[in-house]
């Protein structure tokens, strides 16, 4: 995945943008594949969950995020988790700029 | 046979301890399974939020009129309002839900992207720190198709 966190006034922006091809059911059956999608991602700094998403296989394929939150402060660690449907974890994480 | 029993007993404890327990507080697939399986956005926001009593007119969707790919169409949500809770449905697919966002700090802006087999409404529902329920809809139209199709 990849990860930009930026702050400016308190207000960091993050852009997201997760690995998973968000296969449903109907998408599985045609490209003849499994079902894969994200099933929730998760947004932390310093182990609190500063923003969270649940999820499913209508989001496009390695889905995009923009989003912004309060309270963190410049060189902070920002930790993605995500897990799909299958209950496959990923996490990555990024300094805030 | 205590010994075994207590033994499987363990194993079954362990199996059940390495299973991801939610990354985190609310995981909506979990507390409203059935929003994700409604076909109809109006169905999928009764099942997630218990209600549709809407107030509108504080929230701005901003998508394409004309979406050219249908597998990645751009969905940017604003408003004055800092939500704890936005919520994206559309009705363009098999079923309605596409992903619920939360944020306790609240939630003003955000985009996402998201898969739309043909023309349809977007609709985005948001609830405030108020505990109101807050909506949009936004008619996109989709040249081409994006559900694997």
């Amino acid at each position: 995945m990849k990860i930009k966190a930026k702050i400016k006034d308190d207000v960091t922006e993050v852009k997201l943008l997760l690995d998973s091809p968000m296969a449903g059911k109907e998408e599985a059956a045609l490209k003849k594949i499994e079902e894969d999608y994200l099933t929730h991602v998760t947004a932390k700094v310093g182990g609190k969950v500063v923003w969270e998403a649940s999820t499913g296989p209508f989001l496009s394929k390695n889905p995009y995020f923009k989003f912004e939150f309060k309270g963190a402060k410049k060189g902070d660690k920002l930790v993605i988790e995500t897990i799909n449907n299958k209950g496959k974890t990923d996490k990555d994480e990024a300094a805030i700029k | 046979m205590q010994r075994r029993k207590f033994l499987s007993l363990g194993a079954a404890a362990a199996a059940v301890s390495v299973l991801p327990v939610g990354l985190s507080a609310t995981d909506f697939r979990a507390t409203a399974p059935k929003a994700w399986e409604a076909p109809s956005s109006r169905e999928a926001i009764e099942a997630l939020f218990g209600s549709s009593k809407m107030i509108e007119g504080q929230i701005q969707i901003k998508a394409p009129k004309l979406a050219e790919n249908g597998g990645a169409v751009p969905i940017s949500v604003k408003s004055k309002m800092a939500f704890t809770t936005i919520a994206i449905f559309q009705d363009a697919n098999p079923r309605s839900a596409v992903a619920v966002v939360e944020s306790e700090g609240g939630i003003s802006d955000m985009t996402t992207k998201i898969k739309m087999r043909k023309s349809a409404n977007v609709t985005v529902v948001a609830k405030g720190a108020d505990g109101k329920l807050y909506s949009a809809v936004q008619k996109v139209e989709v040249s081409i198709g994006g559900c694997g199709g």
